[in-house]
């Protein structure tokens, strides 16, 4: 398959707070900074896969350490049911990864997808859905 | 010919609980019947597709549509009252989003047909006889409405102008979106005749639903002796009334059954299905991985639960495409 797509979310509070977020939006792509991993609805990464992503990471700040107290672990449920459902059509869990750290900087975020890419490119394209 | 305003009342992919609904008017039918000329409504009267067929274009003011669309001949049906119809009213869960029908679309056409014609336990089929659209007996062609490969619900098919949801719409919501359109006091075009809050606005248990839900196990309904006036999720049993539009009168609920979301997405929202996985998220009172999993695995089809009314017309749906 061509290099997998994938979507990436990461919480501003303990991601790339320090980076040049123009500079380094334009060396990553599909890359969404958002307030807060809590505020990811699993309709946003059904959004994801129907706009033809074939994983999507989260990247949220570490247990504990949340900003609005326990927005990572919101998230961790969440992504837990959905996961679930999508097993209905054979979308695979690893499609949806979660990582709770902390990159004031954001150097560490290109090496994420690389690194969830590679583990995607293994299952090939979802099977089921649109392109 | 009269004067009267025309309606027609037609059934595509449903069960006829619809129909059965309109029958439930009673005397208010008897008002109706007379206020308007009926036209079409093959459940009850015998007029033809032809006699459709043979008016104008926008000849019928009201068309009321029940089921969902799987054949080709429920889509030619669809088109044609489209074409001959001032306004299209889609009625009951099966043509707003799909309905329990649509559940169908977890499983391709191939696997239905397999399963129903060759694999099921009581089929006895040694020449594997599928049906065709066309075949040929006797120099004679017969014909069979084409099997599509999903459920559609209506507004995938054709223009939709109004919704009244509902397994099967509750009559004094049919008595209402009937008057509106007599009277010509019908809201925006594509609205639904329908309240726009939770079912949880107006259902009985509500007082006992706690500010902050905890859930620390999922009991399924028949595992417990519901107790028939404490809200459900209260009681660790999944209700899909809080991410359901109001307005069924909580049949259900009555019933000591928890809602299962046949009247759809509460206003402004796409998808209740999704939402609904997103705020069992937020009631789960765990936080370890492990725990998570336990009382994941606690909820026995997910996706059939959350999406049972509605997966042609959800974004969870669109997920699989076979067409
Ligand atoms: S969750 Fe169900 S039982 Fe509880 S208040 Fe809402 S509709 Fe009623
Ligand atoms: S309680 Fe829920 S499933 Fe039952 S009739 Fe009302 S909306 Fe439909």
């Amino acid at each position: 398959m061509n290099k997998p797509k994938i979507v990436c979310f990461s919480c501003k509070f303990s991601w790339s707070y320090l980076a040049d977020e123009s500079k380094l939006a334009a060396e990553i792509s599909n890359w969404i900074p958002i307030i807060c991993a809590g505020k990811i609805d699993a309709e946003y990464l059904v959004d994801a896969f129907l706009h033809g992503a074939d994983g999507v990471l989260i990247l949220g700040c570490p247990e504990g350490d949340c900003h609005y107290q326990d927005g990572n672990i919101e998230t961790k449920k969440r992504l837990a049911l959905l996961r679930q459902a999508l097993a209905v059509y054979n979308i695979e869990p690893e499609r949806i990864r979660l990582v709770l750290a902390r990159d004031p900087e954001g150097k560490d975020i290109p090496g994420h997808i690389e690194e969830m890419a590679k583990a995607i490119g293994q299952l090939g394209k979802i099977k089921t859905a649109k392109a | 010919m009269t004067g009267k305003p025309k309606v027609a009342i037609c059934w595509l992919g449903g069960c006829g609980g619809c129909d059965e609904a309109v029958v439930d008017l009673n005397e208010v039918l008897l008002t109706v019947a007379d206020a308007v000329d009926i036209v079409l409504w093959p459940i009850a009267l015998d007029f033809k597709y032809d006699h459709v067929k043979a008016m104008a274009d926008g000849e019928i003011t009201l068309s009321i549509i029940n089921g969902n669309v799987r054949n080709s001949e429920q889509e030619e049906v669809a088109k044609l009252l489209r074409k001959k119809s001032q306004i299209v009213l889609a009625f009951g869960a099966c043509a707003c989003f799909g309905g329990t029908p649509g559940m169908a679309n977890f499983r391709s056409k191939e696997d239905i047909f397999n399963w129903v014609y060759k694999d099921a336990p009581t089929v006895n089929n040694p020449n594997g006889v599928f049906p065709q659209p066309v075949s040929n007996v006797d120099k004679k062609e017969l014909t069979l409405p084409a099997f599509h490969e999903s459920v559609k619900s209506l507004n995938q098919v054709i223009d939709v102008d109004y919704y009244l949801p509902g397994c099967p719409p509750p009559t004094d919501l049919i008595a209402h979106a009937v008057t509106a359109t007599l009277e010509n006091k019908l809201p925006m075009k594509g609205s639904s005749l329908a309240p726009h809050k939770a079912l949880c606005d107006s259902c009985p248990r509500n007082s006992t639903k706690p500010q902050k839900i905890k859930l620390t196990e999922i009991k399924r309904i028949h595992e417990i002796e519901a107790k028939p006036d404490i809200c459900f999720l209260a009681q660790g049993v999944l209700c899909m009334g809080i991410a359901t539009r109001d307005g069924c009168g909580h049949n259900c609920i009555d019933i000591n059954l928890p809602c299962r979301g046949c009247f759809g997405p509460v206003e402004g929202v796409r998808d209740a299905g999704i939402k609904m996985i997103s705020t069992l998220a937020a009631i789960i009172d765990a936080e370890t991985d492990k725990d998570i999993e336990k009382i994941t695995e606690q909820i026995i089809d997910m996706a059939g639960y959350n999406f049972r009314f509605s997966l042609p017309s959800s974004m969870f749906g669109s997920l699989k495409n076979p067409e």
